[in-house]
Formats: structure tokens, C-alpha cells, sequence
């Protein structure tokens, strides 16, 4: 009788370490005071990790096989960051690490030891949006807003190395994101219209539109 | 031709979406960051085997592993999925999902495709959910496959279904699809000329960015179901159906949503697994399917095979059209699986026959335009072919053939076609570049012009509207909309501002909750605009005369009007929008890589509530249509019957360095229907599109590419 068998699929850990990169040490350091509550799995490898997240600095214990995504999205609230394919395909996920942008589904949350994370959710600076937020709004760069995250930061990324690029710039730094609405056109607008801001036009105008109501969720 | 349309105060000026803020701030809450306390997080197993009996599923080994809650299999999950075979598209009918013999269930035996769902887990945790799927033994009788329509509508082809290959309709009868008009065969006797030719169109997914995911939650027998759906009416009334609930006991949610893109308006497979989890497990549960399942287990674009004989006279008009097509529907027929296009000439003689095929790939179901822009793309290549071989411009061509009345017999409420072929091939130049002579661009590098154009319903329908006012003088506007991505909630504000007479600053949209919102059409169809619109004007005209009745309410009351208008077209007309696209390509023919270098749209979608979210529309359905021409496709191993490039880098879904910039034109008319005289948008770009790109790679290198998509190896091929 033919039975199937579970194939020896390749753990997610064992996918990101077989691409090279260190990793971090997994010896499961007890955290002295994790920031948010351990939810990491009983006999789960853990890692205490000090992780700066949108210039926040925290101390968190995280498992050792949980992606940056998955800890951002499931751990630390930070449901802006979308996955898209958790696969390296899409671009959805993508964050700042140290300044650099990464997919976060395909980078261990452990490797953010030490470092700093800068999310969507980090942009603004208290009411003020960042530039990109406001050209993105006014060129109406996002349409159903799932790859949105992503297109941000590697913009984001874009502009802090390079100020002023040109499109062809813009859209070989933003190739790594997916927009299957195909709002492409749009996007590299927005980062150009966004670079050429006068710095004194950088403020929160056109933001305080009342934020739409929101019911529904828990 | 158009007249001029008298401005209006808010309609029709470029706004950003009332809730842009949300969509950059990472605001907004998907399906997918719904979290309950005590949420189990769920996991699917799926058939690796293209066609196979389940002998045995053994699933103790899974229920015993630490974190697991609960495990569903067709034992012991034995919904019918009604709208996942529909047995001809009809998505509504709910006599006909009872009735059909060929009906998908959550979990089915035989298994018919690679991703047929087999089982599913919920657990604790994610990882161990996903750990438990490999502890489940499933022994399966592996069966003969066939993944092409022709070969497996041959004799001794796998049997996927006891009544055969050949698709049964809403009736359970094998009939082909078509429409039939005067007499093909007279006409090509009447013709001086006769064309034949074979065209075939690959599956291309929907592939929106957001995968599927799902969220249930009982409270006793009342159900609440987070999922991406553009339609949470029908979803809410689909799923209380399948379980056996009356509606009102399920409440759909659907906040934000990552994209839509077709057959979304009615719920799925992993609503039913979902719920039947969270009942099982006696908690909340989110299922979260991973980008390939997504991509095998939802549905894509039909493929077809397109069979054409064209009779033309000497001074090419047309005399005759015929064409014999077969679309590979997956294992469940859960679209119709038609091929339009030809409605978009004027010809005596028209027969189309279209038979709907099981095949052992992914399922296919609606798709933006869902049997458009691969008819286009055939009928419009083969016209174009023909303009060619009558040596004839194939703009001429078009402006002598094209249609004028709806099947040659009934009036359009408007008609702006011919003006969207003459502004557009004016704007883009097309004398100056298209090739007289196709291929004859010296060099390896060669440049060339193609057009193709459209003619889609745009019709009038039933949906509601709420409308409430309170002492302050805010505006609540509670729509069924989702907004997948097309703005539907700001045009919704923007209508009720209009329709009020107050800024949009005083308007609130509810949207995304069947709780609170009434019934709306749903996202599909390219609808909402137009029919929850016309509800909201309805809707707002009862409240201002109440409001001038009564004054604006007291203290903590309301004002509330509703309406549920069911608009028609009078005296017989068919109501439809129109457009043309031009594209200028270059094609490296040593590399066999085809660029688009210039890309012109022009629509007559009525006015255009909001241009700036309308001009995004049209370019992402041009952009699309660019991908669907020349690189998308789902490959398939013929041996296995496995999907090989189920995800973005293997279905090459277009990047930001693919895409042109996409020039976007409108003509705006006023037909006396829609809201403000709205037409359908959203679908209609990617209509032309594809048949655009093709029509302009012939020109550029003189051969003409029949099977989607143009790849540089079938372009190399064709210049060997």
C-alpha cells in the first residue's frame, strides 16, 4: 500500500541559515524583563535578543525559528509589515535593518540582536509624516495598500543613500517589491515627488484628514 | 459624440482616499492582522498528486502532537462549497447550487489538482499547526491525468468527473456555450476571402498581494468570519448556506483587503475549513495560507484554445465569424469559462462555441474581465492578422467592422467608440509608428505599433444604501463595500458629499461589516461605482428632504434614510464602455526580449467620479494586461501534473522595471444612467490590453505570436 510520507521538508531555520549568513548564537539566554510577555512555545529553542525597533529599545525573547516579520506582526504589534509570499518574492515585508532594507520574512528575528529596526509604523515623527507618507497619499500610490509597507521603506531606503535619484534609480531600488494592482507608475511618482520636497513642505497638511472610522476589530 | 459634462462640486475632482492615511501609516487592518484571544492558528494539507482516490487519512498522530486543537478532514468537514463549482457561473442561484451533480465540497475524494485541499490543523501555534501536517498519513490511489481541455476531451482520457471531461451546465447537461447569429456557412460562401487560424491563452493567477487568509469566531450557533472578500454580502449569505445557518446568525468582516481581482465576491473553501476549526476546537481561528497555496489552491484565468474562421469581402468588411473554443476550468468548474470578444464587431454571420473543460490544473474562476481579455486577445489578434492580409491599416480595419449596436441589433445608451479609436490614434500618432511594413525596422532591435479596443457592459443593477445624519451634522454613509483597492468607499463619500451638498469632511463611510452595513452588489463586475452608488444618491435625496422637513435631528438622534434602487436601461438599450489602446514595443529579436516603449489608454468610462483613483485603475489594468501578454504563466510538469512556478519569481509577475508608463486619456459622456453618469472602470483596462501588447509585437518583427505568453524563447522561435 502506497503511503505518502511527510518529505524531510527544510525548516524555516534551516532554509535562512543555508543561505549563508551567520547566524546568532541560539543558547536560550533567560530574559530579565522581556518587553512584552513570554509567548514564546514550551521546548522551543529561545533567545533573549536587545532589538532598537522604530528607536524604541527592548529586550525580547524570541524563538529562535520566528522570522523578523513574525515577530514584528505576531509579537511586537506591529501589524504593518505585511507578508506577502514569506518567501523573499514579494517585497511586502520589507524593513529597515541598521538603515539597510531586508525582507523580514526571510531574516531571523535572533539576527536583530544589537540592532536597529525601522517599520511603517516608524516614519512619522509623532504627527508628522515622512515625506514619502504624503507623496504616496497625494499620488495616490497605494491601492488596495498591501505591498504599501514595503514600497515605503525601500523607498525610504532609496532616498536616505541617494536624495535625489532618477527614475530609472527609483524603480531598479523598488524592483524587489511586487505591486500586483500595478500601481507602479504611481510609485515612482510619489518617490520622486516626495525627493523633490522643499524641506519646509515636509509637514503634516494634508494628514489631518479625520482618520476614517475603524469599527470592528478587536 | 460627447458632450460636455457640466462640473460638478465634488464628483469628478482628483481626491486622495479618505483613508490613504491608514494605507501608509500600516494602519489599516487586514484579514491576515485580525488577532483573538485564545486564537489557534490553522494550517491545510494538500493533495501533491494531480488526480487521486483518498483510499485512508490517518490523523491521530497529528491530533496527538502537544498544541493541537482540532483537525478536519471530509470526515469529519463535509460541507458543500457551493460556489466552488457553480456549474456555469451563476453565483447567486442558489437552486442551482443544489441542484448541480458535480459539486465541490470542502474536502473532496477523488482529489482532482495539485492543492486540492486533503485536511486541515489548528493549533496553538503556527509552526506546530505546520508541524502537524506531516504527521498525517494519507493513502492515496494515484490516477491517470490530463491537463490540456483538447486531450481531455479525447476518447481514453482520465475520467476526472463519471459524467465526463466536458463540463456540465447549470442544467447538469453537456452544452457548449455561444451565441449564434444569421448563417456562418452562407456567410463564408458570401466572402472573398476566408481565414482560419489557432489561438491559445495560458493560466495566469490572480496572484493579489494579500494571501488568502481567514479569521472565525463562534459565539454559541452565530459565526463570525474575517476574510478578504469584495463582496460581504453574498460571502455572509454563501457561508451561512454551506453551514446550514440562516444568515443573520453570520456577521462577514472584511476592513481592509489586499487586493481582488475576481471571484471574490462569494466566499471560499478556507472560510468553511476555517469555521469548521474554530467550532471543532471550541476557539477562535485563523487560517493563513502560504503564497503558493495560494496560487494553486484559489484560481486564476482560464485558459483557453481558440479556433477562428473569419470570411471577409474584398473591401474588407466582414461576412463571417466562427469560432470553435475550449477553456480548461481545473478540476470544479467554478466559473463559466466563456470567451468573448467577438460582440465587438459588426458582422451578419457570427457562431461561437465554447466548451468548458475539466483538466487536472488549478481551478480557474473570474479574473478581471473574466472572459475578456484572452477572447480579446484572440479575436482581436485574428482581426488584426486579417486587416494585414487584406493589406488594409488595421485602424481602418477596425473603424469599418467595429460594432455600432449591441449585436448588430440593439442601441447603446451612448456611443463613444469611435471617438476613443480617432483621439486615441491621434494622440499616440499611430501613422507615424506603426509599420506600413511589419518586421522592416533594420537592425537587430526592431520597433512596431499595435491597437486593439473594447466594447464592455457597464450595466445598471440592484444594491442598498443607509444614510444617517446626526445633531452635529455628520454624515454616516453604511455601504457594503470593501474597497479591494479600486477607492470604492472615498467615491462612496464622494457621492454622498455630492448628492448632500456638504464637503466630505462631514461624511463618515461604514464599510467592510455586514453588521453594519446593508446589502451591496459586491466588488466584481466592475459594479459598485454604479449600482452602490445609485443606492447612496437614493438614499441622500430621502434624507435632504427629511432634513428640510424636519431640521437636522436633536441630542443623540438620527436622521436615517434607505434605499435599495433597482435602476434598468430603458427602450431596449445596452449600456457599455468603450475604449482603445495603443502600444508602441521593441524587440530585441537576438534576445527575443519585447519591451513596451509607449502605451496610450483611452476610456470613455461615463465621468469619472475621482481621476485620480480612476487614472491608477486604468493603468494597473494596462500593466496587467503587459504581464498577461508576454511573460505570466503558471508552468505545469506534464508528467506529474505539478505546478512548478506557483509563486511571483516563477509566474513573473511584472516588476517596477517591466512596466512602461502607462499614458491614461479619458472621454467622459453623460448617458443619463449611473450616478453623475458613471460607467464601469475597473475590469475595463486590462480588456484590450493583452490583444494591444500582441498586435504590436507582429508589427514590430512580422510574425505573429498565437500562444500566450510572448516569451523570448517563443519569439526566437518564430524569427529561426
Amino acid at each position: 500500500m502506497p503511503k505518502s510520507k511527510a518529505k524531510g521538508r527544510i525548516s524555516r531555520r534551516k532554509f535562512i541559515e543555508g543561505t549563508g549568513v551567520a547566524v546568532v548564537a541560539a543558547t536560550a539566554a533567560p530574559a530579565i524583563h522581556a518587553q512584552s510577555p513570554p509567548e514564546t512555545a514550551p521546548g522551543v529553542p529561545h533567545t533573549a535578543i536587545r532589538v532598537t525597533v522604530n528607536g524604541k529599545a527592548q529586550r525580547i525573547e524570541v524563538e529562535d525559528r520566528w522570522s523578523i516579520a513574525e515577530m514584528l506582526r505576531d509579537h511586537l504589534g506591529l501589524t504593518g509589515t505585511k507578508i506577502g509570499c514569506d518567501r523573499g518574492e514579494c517585497g511586502a515585508c520589507t524593513v529597515l535593518l541598521d538603515g539597510k532594507p531586508v525582507y523580514s520574512c526571510s531574516n531571523l528575528a535572533v539576527w536583530a540582536d544589537g540592532r536597529t529596526i525601522q517599520t511603517v509604523e516608524g516614519l512619522a515623527r509623532g504627527d508628522e509624516l515622512d515625506p514619502l507618507q504624503h507623496a504616496f497619499i497625494e499620488h495616490d500610490a497605494p491601492q488596495c495598500g498591501f505591498c504599501t509597507s514595503g514600497q515605503l521603506m525601500s523607498a525610504k531606503a532609496l532616498l536616505n543613500s541617494n536624495a535625489h535619484p532618477t527614475r530609472e534609480e527609483v524603480q531598479a531600488a523598488m524592483t524587489g517589491n511586487i505591486c500586483r494592482c500595478s500601481n507602479y507608475n504611481r510609485y515612482v511618482e510619489a518617490v520622486l515627488a516626495a525627493a523633490a520636497m522643499p524641506a519646509g513642505k515636509r509637514s503634516n497638511s494634508t494628514a489631518g484628514r479625520k482618520r476614517a472610522k475603524q469599527g470592528g476589530l478587536s | 459624440m460627447s458632450e460636455t459634462l457640466k462640473p460638478l462640486k465634488t464628483v469628478g475632482h482628483p481626491t486622495p482616499r479618505i483613508d490613504a492615511l491608514e494605507r501608509v501609516t500600516g494602519a489599516g487592518h487586514y484579514t491576515g492582522d485580525v488577532k483573538l484571544p485564545g486564537m489557534l492558528y490553522a494550517r491545510v494539507l494538500r493533495s501533491p498528486h494531480a488526480h487521486a482516490r483518498i483510499r485512508k487519512i490517518d490523523v491521530s498522530k497529528a491530533e496527538a502532537l502537544p498544541g493541537v486543537k482540532a483537525v478536519v478532514t471530509l470526515e469529519n468537514c463535509n460541507f458543500v462549497w457551493g460556489a466552488g463549482s457553480v456549474a456555469g457561473g451563476i453565483q447567486y442561484n442558489d437552486e442551482i447550487k443544489k441542484n448541480t451533480r458535480q459539486r465541490r465540497h470542502a474536502f473532496n475524494n477523488p482529489v482532482r489538482f495539485v492543492g486540492d485541499p486533503v485536511a486541515a490543523v489548528a493549533a496553538t501555534d503556527r509552526h506546530i499547526a505546520e508541524d502537524a501536517l506531516h504527521l498525517i498519513a494519507v493513502d492515496y490511489e494515484v490516477l491517470p491525468h490530463v491537463l490540456e481541455p483538447e486531450e481531455a476531451l479525447k476518447p481514453g482520457a482520465p475520467q476526472i468527473w463519471p459524467e465526463g471531461n466536458f463540463a456540465l451546465n447549470p442544467r447538469n447537461e453537456q452544452q457548449p456555450m455561444g451565441q449564434k447569429r444569421g448563417n456562418v456557412e452562407e456567410g463564408f460562401r458570401a466572402s472573398d476571402h476566408v481565414f482560419e487560424d489557432r489561438y491559445s491563452t495560458a493560466f495566469v493567477h490572480n496572484a493579489q498581494m494579500e494571501p488568502r487568509a481567514c479569521v472565525a469566531q463562534w459565539e454559541g450557533d452565530k459565526l463570525t468570519v474575517y476574510t478578504p472578500t469584495g463582496g460581504i454580502a453574498n460571502c455572509r449569505h454563501d457561508i451561512a448556506r454551506d453551514l446550514g445557518l440562516p444568515d443573520d446568525n453570520v456577521r462577514v468582516i472584511c476592513q481592509y483587503m489586499g487586493g481582488n481581482f475576481g471571484n471574490k465576491n462569494q466566499n471560499q473553501d478556507a472560510d468553511l475549513i476555517t469555521a469548521s476549526l474554530a467550532k471543532l476546537a471550541g476557539a477562535p481561528v485563523k487560517l493563513e495560507l502560504s503564497r503558493k497555496e495560494d496560487f494553486i489552491g484559489m484560481h486564476g484565468r482560464w485558459p483557453t484554445v481558440q479556433y477562428y474562421k473569419v470570411g471577409v469581402s474584398n473591401d474588407g468588411t466582414l461576412k463571417a465569424i466562427q469560432l470553435r473554443g475550449f477553456s480548461g476550468m481545473g478540476g470544479y468548474r467554478k466559473n463559466s469559462g466563456a470567451i468573448g470578444g467577438i460582440e465587438c464587431y459588426q458582422c451578419p454571420n457570427i457562431e461561437t462555441v465554447i466548451t468548458p473543460v475539466y483538466t487536472n490544473k488549478t481551478v480557474s474562476g473570474n479574473f478581471r474581465g473574466p472572459e475578456y481579455p484572452q477572447g480579446y486577445f484572440g479575436i482581436q489578434s485574428m482581426m488584426d492578422d486579417v486587416a494585414y492580409k487584406m493589406k488594409m491599416d488595421p485602424v481602418d480595419f477596425v473603424l469599418k467592422n467595429m460594432t455600432r449596436k449591441a449585436n448588430d441589433s440593439a442601441e447603446y445608451t451612448n456611443y463613444t467608440l469611435e471617438e476613443c479609436i480617432r483621439r486615441g490614434a491621434e494622440a499616440f500618432e499611430w501613422k507615424k509608428r506603426w509599420r506600413q511594413s511589419p518586421g522592416s525596422d533594420p537592425g537587430p532591435v526592431k520597433r512596431g505599433a499595435g491597437f486593439a479596443f473594447m466594447s464592455f457592459r457597464s450595466g445598471v443593477g440592484h444594491s442598498n444604501a443607509i444614510l444617517r445624519v446626526d445633531s452635529k451634522g455628520r454624515y454616516f454613509v453604511h455601504v457594503g463595500v470593501t474597497d479591494v483597492g479600486a477607492g470604492a468607499k472615498t467615491t462612496m463619500g464622494l457621492i454622498a458629499a455630492e448628492a448632500l451638498e456638504v464637503p466630505l469632511s462631514q461624511i463618515e463611510v461604514v464599510w467592510g461589516d455586514t453588521g453594519r452595513c446593508p446589502f451591496s452588489v459586491g466588488e466584481s463586475g466592475s459594479r459598485t461605482t454604479i449600482m452602490t452608488g445609485h443606492a447612496v444618491i437614493e438614499a441622500a435625496q430621502d434624507l435632504k428632504k427629511q432634513i428640510a422637513e424636519k431640521g437636522l435631528p436633536k441630542g443623540s438622534d438620527f436622521l436615517t434614510a434607505s434605499a435599495g434602487p433597482t435602476p434598468r436601461i430603458q427602450g431596449g438599450k445596452v449600456r457599455n464602455t468603450f475604449g482603445a489602446h495603443f502600444v508602441e514595443v521593441e524587440v530585441d529579436t537576438e534576445l527575443g526580449r519585447a519591451h513596451v516603449t509607449k502605451y496610450l489608454c483611452v476610456h470613455d468610462c461615463g465621468r469619472v467620479m475621482n481621476p485620480l483613483t480612476g487614472i491608477s485603475q486604468i493603468k494597473g489594468g494596462a500593466i496587467m494586461g503587459i504581464g498577461m501578454a508576454l511573460h505570466e504563466d503558471l508552468v505545469y510538469d506534464r508528467a506529474s501534473g505539478a505546478p512548478l512556478s506557483a509563486g511571483y519569481y516563477g509566474a513573473r509577475i511584472s516588476t517596477h522595471r517591466d512596466v512602461p508608463d502607462v499614458e491614461v486619456m479619458f472621454i467622459e459622456s453623460d448617458d443619463g444612467y449611473g450616478p453623475y453618469g458613471a460607467k464601469s472602470m475597473g475590469e475595463s483596462s486590462k480588456v484590450p490590453a493583452v490583444a494591444a501588447v500582441g498586435n504590436a509585437v507582429f508589427n514590430a518583427i512580422g510574425r505573429r505570436m498565437k500562444d500566450l505568453p510572448i516569451t523570448k524563447d517563443k519569439i526566437i522561435g518564430a524569427l529561426a
